[in-house]
């Protein structure tokens, strides 16, 4: 047989993928909705295993059925006639009535785990809520008086329940290793809530926006933290709390910048003490897979090395003068109560910007401020870089701020512990 | 056996030399032209989607890729969605409804000829309208589904959701018109003798679709009429300040959205019915639940759309109900596949091109329907709505259903249309590439949904652990390219280079089979007079259908006195010489068309600000559609 047969070929070929899916089984998943790690999803993958089962039963059965057909009723020379049969009402019944039972073995549980899944929260739950907007995510947690933004800590073994809401369009809030999504719909709130085990490890899970909500839908990503209940009481406890820069003026010996900066310092509530930021889940411990790869556009340059001569002090001015005030709350830094963006009171103590975007380095920060909206499509944000040309606008940024503004600005921001 | 003997011999060139030309091709009222102008021109539509697709697939290849902008890619999912749907796979079923209807039911047109031109002219305006865009980077972008309120103004100022509002109510507009033709069609044209329930199957699910056509199109035209409205004339239907509930919009699109899905697979279940009998020398298993188990499918597929919205938050109740609605659909089409098992079980399988699509669509279909029943359970549909697990599941029941038995129609009826095979070396490879590239591209993509991909993502970032998921569809999609083209190849070659067929050149048993091919104008020189559901295996091979019900054992006896009994008609002749009266050419359905589309696009000059420009089109093109329309009604038909 010199001829190629595909026909020949194309089983392999299909043993040969599935058998890429296998092994492909021993590399890590790390957004994988087979798990167990919280209330929620223990019932989910419950009902998951049930399908599954049954779905393979039917699944062998209907092929198995088809393949010997076929191999026994192919026509061949000397092969028999075809028998004339036009149906068989017993038979018809079988195949109907086998599906519906096992369709009752589904349901049964299915309607089951609806109620249980969407009952009250318990009481004593943590209260959390997330507000969508395009495209970033703002949480709150009202008993704690905390406002962040796109990153989510939880402490295992209690229940979180979220309220969830948005801003603009429709969102959908899904960590999938921690169970299902729910979605955010505008001019009404959802609710969810599950419990992460109380013997997970303190662990970062990435989550993702799953409604389309526009233009930069996919960079609207989450990180939740569960972590130990002290650790989140250390990290809710200075989440609570205004920012620590300015620290207290006999700390901070007269730099050049401060001369300019009096006026704004008005209201100048009480400063923490500069070392006890709280907890923060430890960048060394972080998974690879929580830490953002995303490429920065190549047409945005920064010169890094002005980013060691960043003054804070100079950056904070430039935080107003430069316009970020208009759309950025820093509680403590008179002013700065605008909640168009997200809330960057302790952005220093977040792993990432941008909803999950990049990570939270100076680098990424300086090239975000001089324009984001290169680095994410669509967005809201201005393009700030002075001489830099806006992309959405598509005019160039005459005003704005220049590198070296930029550079204090990244170390004002890096002060937010 | 009977055979009809020519009063003036005309050949086929000379019947056809008058019906060349552009011309017309615009002016032809002929059911058979007009299906296979909406082949042509889906199957092209089929191939823009496919493009997008590929696009799509490589910008997917990998993570953080920059092959495409956000934007772009926003707007190539939109329309790679949008133009399979409503583009390709249900104009292709159009196309076999056009010219397969009224051959399977004995008649000689449909009911309204002129309609029929009118709805595929609107189809192709409304597809050039809506796909046109896209050339401009200015495509609708807010989904196949257009969700509100990302499709208001507020959200979305530019034209491309106008395009997409404007487009699908042309299109609408469309369907609804042919699927009340069809209806007439098949309640009126039959046979003398045929029965409904002797009906072919593909005719049955036809009629069975129409009826869905016309019951989801209006809340569909409700819901974009509604948008329009915001649009245009600053209603706040979906307007979010004004207090909206943006889950209108999504009970109004999914009313129409689910019973969508069953338009567009039960034409092709109507045509593997057909395609398996044929080749297994047996009559379809279980006629009677097979019609039963359509009519369930469709009259169920109304009653199940919330279970695209468990994640909205309905409730417990809300999602227990709809969650049963849906898994009891699984019932009837559960039935469907055993039968057709049933159908080849101790047949004499032949393994042609189209018998290879038909199985595949069994095989296949299974998958997407096992997956649905896994998103029919709420709370594991939690963990799998809106990512890649539900892109894998409906191409399973989009091209592994629709497309697989499409394309089994197509080489089954390619014969009856051209008069000629398609090449059937070339079909065995387009098949098994196809086969292996619609696996290969579609499978993975269960893995990377449960694994935590969602959809409609132009990008997503390395280490998630979907990356060789994503690579396997990739290459699938590229085989599939392959396959496709050796298709196109063999489509556009066989025209001329094709096997001649001659009237029934598969052995089978409806009455299409009984005429030349391609048939001639007047489709049946002498009407038949029906007496099962398969006449031709009555008249050749009458043990094959001697177990079914027949009005009466000879079929050689008539009851109805304008009727001849089941002959073979292999002659040509045309209408004129038999005396037949035809439906005159006419070019008023395509300027009508033309009026009404140019109509709605005035609509577009609103958007810059031209409000004087969009009045003049949208009167002028007004006045145009009713003075078409009224010269059009006043003219006689034949």
């Amino acid at each position: 047989m010199s001829k190629l047969r595909l026909r020949h070929a194309a089983p392999a070929l299909l043993v040969a993928v599935f058998l890429l899916a296998l092994t492909a089984c021993g590399t890590e998943y790390p957004n994988s909705t087979f798990n167990r790690h919280t209330d929620f999803n223990t019932s989910i993958d419950a009902l998951w295993d049930r399908l599954l089962f049954w779905g393979t039963i039917v699944f062998v059965f209907v092929e198995a059925a088809l393949v010997v057909t076929l191999i026994k009723y192919r026509k061949r020379a000397g092969g028999p006639e075809a028998k004339q049969i036009h149906g068989n009402a017993a038979l018809e019944i079988t195949w109907t009535a086998i599906p519906a039972v096992i369709l009752v073995l589904i349901a049964v549980p299915t309607v089951k785990t609806i109620f249980e899944t969407q009952a009250p929260a318990p009481a004593g739950a943590l209260k959390v809520e997330v507000i969508g907007h395009q495209w970033w995510w703002e949480f709150h947690y009202p008993e704690l008086g905390i406002t962040t933004a796109n990153e989510l800590y939880l402490p295992v073994g209690r229940t979180a329940s979220f309220e969830l809401k948005t801003k603009d369009v429709l969102h959908s809030f899904w960590i999938p290793q921690m169970g299902g999504k729910r979605d955010l719909i505008t001019n009404k709130s959802n609710f969810m809530w599950f419990t992460p085990n109380a013997d997970l490890q303190s662990s970062v899970w990435n989550g993702f926006c799953t409604e389309y909500c526009g233009t930069s839908h996919a960079n609207m990503k989450i990180r939740l933290y569960t972590v130990q209940p002290d650790e989140f009481a250390s990290w809710a406890a200075h989440q609570a709390k205004p920012a620590v820069y300015p620290a207290a003026e006999p700390a901070t010996p007269a730099t050049p910048a401060t001369p300019a900066i009096p006026a704004a310092r008005g209201a100048q509530p009480t400063p923490a003490p500069v070392e006890d930021v709280g907890y923060m889940f430890p960048t060394a411990d972080l998974p690879d897979h929580v830490i953002p790869k995303t490429p920065t556009p190549a047409g945005l340059t920064y010169d890094d090395a002005l980013l060691a001569q960043g003054d804070p002090t100079a950056g904070q001015l430039g935080f107003m003068i430069g316009g970020c005030i208009g759309c950025h709350a820093i509680n403590g830094l008179p002013g700065a109560v605008s909640t168009i963006g997200p809330d960057l009171t302790h952005i220093a103590s977040r792993h990432t910007i941008a909803a999950g975007l990049f990570p939270n380095d100076g680098p990424h920060l300086a090239r975000w401020i001089k324009n984001a909206r290169l680095m994410k499509p669509g967005i809201l944000m201005n393009t700030i870089g002075r001489g830099q040309y806006d992309p959405l606008l598509k005019i160039t940024q005459e005003a704005g701020l220049d590198d070296k503004q930029i550079a204090d600005v990244v170390a004002y921001l890096q002060k937010l512990k | 056996m009977a055979t009809i003997a020519a009063p003036s011999l005309a050949s086929a060139e000379d019947a056809y030399a008058e019906n060349s030309g552009i011309w017309s091709w615009i002016t032809t009222t002929d059911h058979k032209r007009i299906g296979t102008l909406y082949l042509w021109t889906a199957l092209f539509f089929f191939l823009v989607g496919g493009l997008e697709a590929v696009l799509i697939r490589t910008q997917l290849a990998k993570p953080n890729m920059g092959f495409v902008s956000a934007e772009t890619y926003n707007q190539l999912f939109t329309m790679h969605g949008t133009t399979m749907v409503f583009l390709a796979i249900m104009p292709l079923s159009a196309a076999f409804f056009n010219y397969l209807i009224p051959l399977q039911i004995g008649a000689r047109d449909v009911a309204f000829p002129r309609l029929n031109a009118f709805s595929y002219w609107v189809f192709l305006f409304g597809g050039i309208f809506i796909t046109v865009p896209i050339l401009f980077q200015v495509a609708p972008n807010g989904g196949w589904f257009g969700y509100a309120p990302l499709t208001t103004n507020q959200f979305s100022a530019g034209p491309n959701i106008d395009f997409w509002v404007l487009g699908l109510q042309i299109l609408g507009i469309s369907s609804l018109a042919a699927a009340f033709n069809f209806i007439t069609t098949i309640i009126n044209l039959r046979a003398p003798g045929m029965t409904l329930m002797r009906m072919p199957m593909f005719t049955w699910m036809s009629f069975v679709v129409q009826f869905l056509l016309v019951l989801a199109f209006p809340p569909i035209t409700i819901a974009l009429f509604f948008l329009l409205m915001d649009r245009f004339f600053g209603t706040t239907f979906y307007e979010i300040a004004a207090g909206a509930d943006p889950l209108l919009w999504q009970h109004l699109f999914w009313v129409f959205g689910h019973p969508e899905v069953y338009i567009l697979i039960l034409p092709a279940f109507g045509l593997v019915s057909e395609v398996l009998p044929t080749f297994s020398k047996k009559p379809l298993f279980g006629y009677n639940v097979m019609v039963y188990s359509g009519i369930m499918i469709g009259t169920l597929g109304f009653g199940v759309w919330a279970h695209h919205m468990f994640a909205v938050g309905m409730g417990p109740v809300a999602d227990s109900i709809f969650s049963m609605m849906t898994m009891l659909i699984a019932i009837p089409t559960g039935v469907k596949i055993f039968n057709w098992i049933a159908t080849m079980w101790s047949g004499e399988i032949r393994f042609t091109v189209p018998m290879k699509f038909a199985i595949a669509l069994i095989a296949m279909f299974t998958i997407g329907g096992i997956s649905g029943v896994m998103h029919s359970s709420p709370p594991a549909d939690l963990q799998q709505t809106d990512t890649y697990f539900i892109v894998a599941h409906f191409h399973y029941v989009l091209f592994g259903g629709s497309i697989m038995g499409i394309f089994a129609g197509i080489y089954h009826y390619y014969p009856k249309m051209t008069g000629r095979f398609l090449n059937e070396s070339a079909g065995n490879w387009h098949f098994w590439l196809n086969f292996i590239g619609f696996n290969l591209t579609f499978f993975p993509m269960h893995f990377s949904g449960m694994l935590g991909m969602p959809r409609r993502i132009y990008t997503y970032d390395a280490g998630q652990g979907w990356d060789l998921f994503n690579m396997l569809s990739t290459v699938g999609t590229y085989i599939l390219v392959v396959s496709t083209s050796i298709f196109v190849v063999n489509f556009l070659r066989s025209r001329t280079r094709g096997l001649k067929a001659g009237n029934d050149p598969w052995g089978a048993g409806t009455l299409e089979w009984s005429i030349p091919s391609p048939p001639p104008d007047y489709n049946f020189a002498q009407i038949p007079e029906v007496t099962s559901r398969y006449p031709l295996w009555d008249l050749k091979d009458p043990a094959k259908t001697a177990g079914i019900a027949h009005s009466h054992a000879d079929s050689a006896t008539i009851t109805d006195a304008h009727a001849v009994p089941v002959h073979e008609e292999t002659e040509r002749h045309t209408a004129k010489s038999l005396g037949i009266p035809m439906p005159f050419p006419t070019s008023k359905p395509f300027f009508t068309a033309l009026a009404m589309v140019s109509m709605f696009s005035g609509l577009l000059f609103r958007r810059s600000g031209h409000d004087s420009i969009a009045l003049t089109v949208v009167v002028g093109g007004a006045l145009l559609f009713v003075s078409g329309l009224y010269s059009w009604l006043t003219s006689p038909l034949e």
